[in-house]
């Protein structure tokens, strides 16, 4: 398909520009963006996680440009991304570092160290709260300490100074339900560095999982356990927390303890088992546990689950299956290349679509040339 | 103090004890910024735990910046677009690796700060700990 550039329309555009503005203004509002950042939390972990960026106030700003748009403001912050120089690679962070604000496990009634809901909607019922129409901020103040005066006064005092805790999955690595394995230090490739190849790597596979687009993601995954796949799994452990950031100084090879903290990050990870039947000898089958694994920024518990499920596909390919295929999946869940596609469908294409026109202008000619000469040919 | 036991303490303190650190410095030392706070990326490397190999999961934005200190030059960098915390941080960095004697004395004020820190870790853990669940194994006899 060919390309050609157009002229014209600059004051149109001008215009155009000019009523966007004028649709987000017309209310006589403006959104703060310390409002956005307090209120849209779900929002902005989704566009963090999206646009693989993790900056709060940023993801706010893009929201709000973008008018709420999740794909727009994505967008907006891949490209802001683009211009920022990478000054460093963190250290390696293991996932038992999470200082956990919440844990479950669907697999394990009793796990170490217990199951947190933390702060979750599950179990909350979906009726709508007509007393958030005029929630006021004094309201909000009075509920926050009353809140907080009651955690001081029934808490049962505890001298727990940190809450990490031992993952599921080792548990049942020393019981020999899940296959042993070792660390891999193989350095991991950079999907923004370099085009994506077939076969890819599972580094490649993983980064574009985690910042895949999450309707995506969660559909795809759903249609591997609905039959479009061959996927049965049940959630061994979820944890939700705080991750914390070193990186090493730059030029000075030193120890652990001479690293630079940085800050940390939320993030939610999700390490999903999945039976699967294993041959052994003399064609005897045995029930053995994989892993398929999901860690993704803020708190998008739908879509590490997902991620969890596209991962054990991927690490399992199947042509019967698209969900198993990794080019199916990999190259259609990215949100500014997927609507960025569909969208430029919108663009002008009319010399593309001249030339198309003129040959089906010329098919039917020729075919009515050819219905013709049969008619004369049989009289 | 190490450094990375000190920076966690410095980031996680409201951004007041940095300052008044670095200003200490600031009225005795000359300082030359090599680098100007600049905003940035730092890439996250993690492990997963499925198969325990490495990916990259995104990236965080940053603030970084160098002060250099007679002949050592300190790096203050933290998450988030934090100019002047980071303009700090890079002084403090400075200012042991060039083994000033006032950072002789900044250990007690660093750890006076870090059992403050403590306690209020231990407060949120309560909170989150108040959400544990306690099942009760029905009888289905």
């Amino acid at each position: 398909m060919g390309y050609v550039a157009v002229k014209g329309g600059t004051i149109a555009i001008e215009e155009s520009i000019n009523r966007l503005t004028s649709e987000r203004l017309q209310k006589g509002l403006v959104l703060d963006i310390k409002n956005i950042e307090a209120g849209l939390r779900g929002l902005i972990d989704q566009v963090m996680s999206e646009s693989s960026l993790y900056h709060e106030t940023l993801a706010a700003l893009a929201i709000k440009q973008a008018e709420g748009n999740p794909e727009e403001a994505v967008f907006l912050l891949r490209a802001y991304r683009s211009t920022l120089p990478r000054k460093h690679y963190s250290k390696v962070i293991e996932s038992e570092e999470i200082k956990v604000e919440r844990r479950i496990s669907a697999s394990f009634k009793d796990i170490p160290g217990g199951q947190l809901l933390g702060a979750t909607t599950d179990y909350t019922h979906r009726l709508l709260n007509f007393s958030l129409m005029n929630e006021s901020e004094k309201e909000a103040q009075e509920w926050l300490s009353k809140f907080n005066e009651e955690i001081g006064h029934n808490s049962e005092k505890s001298e727990i100074i940190s809450l990490t805790f031992p993952k599921v999955l080792d548990y049942l690595r020393e019981e020999g339900l899940i296959a042993p394995c070792g660390n891999n230090d193989v350095e991991p490739h950079d999907v923004t560095r370099k085009s994506l190849e077939f076969p890819s790597s599972r580094s490649e596979r993983l980064q574009i999982l985690t910042r895949g687009q999450t309707g995506a993601v969660t559909s795809l995954a759903y249609a591997s356990i609905r039959g479009y796949g061959a996927v049965h799994p049940t959630v061994g452990e979820l944890r939700v927390g705080q991750l914390p950031i070193h990186i090493s100084h730059p030029f000075e090879l030193g120890e652990e303890e001479d690293d630079y903290y940085i800050g940390e990050v939320k993030v939610t990870e999700v390490e999903m088992l999945i039976p699967v039947a294993v041959e052994r000898e003399y064609g005897e089958k045995d029930l053995d546990f994989e892993v398929g694994y999901g860690l993704c920024f803020g708190q998008n518990e739908t879509k590490a689950i997902s991620m969890s499920i596209l991962d054990y596909s991927l690490e399992h390919p199947n042509h019967a299956f698209p969900s198993h295929n990794e080019e199916f999946v990999l190259y259609h869940i990215d949100s500014v290349e997927s609507t960025g596609f569909i969208s430029h469908l919108k663009m002008p294409h009319y010399v593309t679509f001249q030339s198309k026109l003129d040959s089906v202008r010329k098919t039917k000619t020729t075919s009515k040339k050819d219905e013709v000469s049969m008619v004369e040919q049989s009289l | 103090m190490k450094r990375k036991r000190r920076t966690e303490i410095l980031i996680n303190s409201p951004d007041e004890l940095a300052e008044e650190l670095a200003k200490e410095i600031e009225q005795i030392y000359l300082l030359k910024v090599v680098q100007e706070p600049e905003n940035g990326l730092v890439m996250l490397k993690v492990r997963e735990t499925a198969k325990k190999s490495l990916f990259y999961l995104g990236e965080v934005f940053v603030t970084e910046c160098k002060v250099k200190i007679q002949d050592s030059i300190g790096i203050g960098i933290v998450k988030g677009d934090k100019p002047k915390l980071a303009y700090y941080l890079a002084i403090i960095d400075a200012a042991y690796g060039a083994s000033l004697r006032e950072t002789r004395a900044w250990t007690s004020i660093l750890e006076e700060k870090e059992k403050e820190l403590l306690e209020q870790k231990i407060a949120h853990n309560q909170e989150i700990l108040k959400t544990k669940v306690s099942f009760e194994t029905m009888d289905v006899s």
